[in-house]
C-alpha cells in the first residue's frame, strides 16, 4: 500500500501541474481546434454519452461552446501560476471533462487522453506546491502514481481491447496498413511496401503495450529508458500515421524528475554567472 | 515530510479501487459510449490480410463541376465522424444536407454547391501491404434544392 503513496518532492507535482494547464489551454487552440466546429453542427448529429445522459445535459449550443472554451482557456491559465490550486483545478477539470463530451459526442470517441483526465482530477488533492519546494509529499506522490497508473493503463488496456475486438490475428491482420493508406505520410507510404514490415510493428505494438507494466518493477535508470521508449515510440506514430497523442504525452511526464531537471537548469544558469568576477574586485587586487 | 492521515489515504484507496474497477470493466465489457471509461479500441478491429482499407470523404459539386473536397476544414466534422454516418447517408442522401449546411455556415462565401456526395474509396492489401490499387464507389448523392 505504501507504494501508492510514495513521497515525491512537492516541486515535482508543481511543475507537472503547470505544464498540465498549459497544455489545456493550448489543447483548446492548437491540438483540438476541431471542438470549436460542433458549434455549427447540426443538432441530429450529437449522440451524447452515457456521461452527459445520465447528467440530463443538453445538446451543445454555439452559446454554450463558446462560454465553455473562453471560461476554460482562462482558468486553465490562471491555474498554471500555481495559485487557488483546488479551487481552480476542479474548475479546469469540470469544464475540460464538458469540453470532452462536447468533442466526443459526434460519432467519434478519441482513446488518447483517459491519462490527461487523470491527471485534471487528482492535482486539485494536491494542494499548494512550489517549483523550489523539495519537501517530500504523500498527496503528491498519489497524485502522479495515479496519472501513472493511468498513463501504463492506456497502453497494456489497449491490448487488451485489441484482444478483444481483433483476436490474436490482430498482429498479422493489415490495420497499420490501413491507418497509412488512410492518413501515412509520405515517411509511411515509403515504408509500407517493404515486406515484413507492417506485421513486424503490429507484433512489436502488441509486446511493448503487454509488457508496459514492468515500468512499475524496473529500477529508475530503467524506468527512465523506458519513459524514453514510450516517448519514442510515440514520434514513430507521428512521423508515420500523424496521431499525435499529445494529451497523453504531458501525462507521461508524471514519471520523470521534473523538479531534479528544474534545479540543474538552474544551476547551469547559476554556474556561469558565479565564475565571472566583478569587474571592481578584480581590478583592486 | 508531509503524511496523509489514515481517513486521507482510506479515501485515497477507495477512490483509486473505484476507478481501476470502472476501467477494467469499461475494458472488458464496455463500449465507447462509457467514455472517459471505455476500451481504448484506437485501432484494435479486425482486419484481415486482404481485405480493402476504407478511405471516406463527403466531396460537393458547383454549376461548373468543380470538386470541393468537404473536410474537417471546410465543415468541422472529422473524418470519423462523417464515416459514423455512413449507413444513415446511404440510406437517405438527403441527410447530407447537414455537411453542406456546416459548410456553407463556415464559407458563406464560397460558389454554391449543386450536388454534395458520398464517396467511399478502397484501396487493395494484399498480405498486410498496400498494392497501390484503389477504386471509387459512390455511396450517397444527394442534388442540392434551390
Amino acid at each position: 500500500m505504501s507504494w501508492l503513496f510514495a513521497a515525491v518532492p512537492r516541486g515535482r507535482v508543481a511543475i507537472f501541474r503547470t505544464i498540465v494547464y498549459l497544455f489545456a489551454a493550448a489543447d483548446l487552440v492548437i491540438f483540438t481546434p476541431w471542438v470549436r466546429g460542433h458549434a455549427t453542427a447540426s443538432a441530429d448529429l450529437y449522440q451524447p454519452l452515457l456521461v452527459a445522459r445520465i447528467l440530463h445535459l443538453p445538446p451543445p449550443t454555439s452559446l454554450m461552446i463558446t462560454v465553455i472554451f473562453w471560461a476554460l482557456l482562462v482558468t486553465a491559465l490562471a491555474a498554471a501560476t500555481g495559485r487557488f490550486p483546488r479551487a481552480l483545478g476542479w474548475t479546469v477539470f469540470v469544464l475540460y471533462f464538458a469540453w470532452m463530451l462536447v468533442a466526443m459526442s459526434y460519432g467519434k470517441v478519441d482513446h488518447d487522453r483517459y491519462a490527461y483526465l487523470m491527471a485534471l482530477a487528482v492535482l486539485p488533492t494536491c494542494g499548494p506546491a512550489r517549483w523550489r519546494d523539495r519537501e517530500p509529499s504523500e498527496r503528491a506522490g498519489w497524485a502522479l502514481r495515479m496519472v501513472q497508473l493511468a498513463v501504463v493503463a492506456t497502453y497494456f488496456l489497449a491490448s487488451w481491447a485489441k484482444l478483444r475486438y481483433g483476436g490474436p490475428e490482430w498482429m498479422t491482420g493489415s490495420v497499420l496498413a490501413r491507418a497509412i493508406l488512410r492518413r501515412g505520410t509520405e515517411l509511411a507510404h515509403l515504408i509500407a511496401p517493404i515486406p515484413g514490415v507492417l506485421i513486424g510493428a503490429q507484433i512489436g505494438i502488441m509486446m511493448f503495450e503487454l509488457f508496459s507494466p514492468m515500468i512499475f518493477v524496473v529500477p529508475e535508470r530503467w524506468r527512465l529508458r523506458m519513459v524514453g521508449f514510450f516517448y519514442s515510440f510515440h514520434v514513430v506514430t507521428i512521423s508515420m500515421i500523424t496521431i499525435s497523442f499529445a494529451p497523453h504525452l504531458v501525462a507521461m511526464l508524471c514519471f520523470l524528475p521534473l523538479e531534479r531537471w528544474y534545479d540543474r537548469l538552474r544551476r547551469r544558469r547559476a554556474a556561469p554567472a558565479a565564475s565571472v568576477e566583478p569587474p571592481i574586485a578584480a581590478a583592486s587586487r | 515530510m508531509e503524511t496523509l492521515s489514515r481517513s486521507s489515504r482510506s479515501i485515497r484507496v477507495i477512490v483509486t479501487t473505484i476507478v481501476c474497477a470502472l476501467l477494467l470493466g469499461g475494458t472488458l465489457w464496455g463500449s465507447d459510449d462509457d467514455f472517459p471509461f471505455g476500451p481504448f479500441r484506437m485501432y484494435a478491429g479486425v482486419n484481415p490480410p486482404n481485405e480493402p482499407a476504407p478511405d471516406p470523404r463527403v466531396e460537393g459539386v458547383t454549376a461548373d463541376g468543380t470538386v470541393v473536397l468537404l473536410d474537417e476544414r471546410h465543415t468541422g466534422f472529422r473524418r470519423a465522424e462523417v464515416e459514423a454516418s455512413q449507413d444513415a447517408f446511404s440510406k437517405d442522401p438527403a441527410l447530407l444536407k447537414k455537411v453542406l449546411d456546416a459548410y456553407e455556415e463556415r464559407n458563406p462565401r464560397a460558389a454554391p454547391l449543386v450536388e454534395v456526395r458520398y464517396v467511399n474509396r478502397l484501396h487493395e492489401i494484399h498480405s498486410g501491404r498496400p498494392t497501390g490499387k484503389w477504386t471509387d464507389n459512390v455511396l450517397a448523392t444527394w442534388r442540392v434544392p434551390r
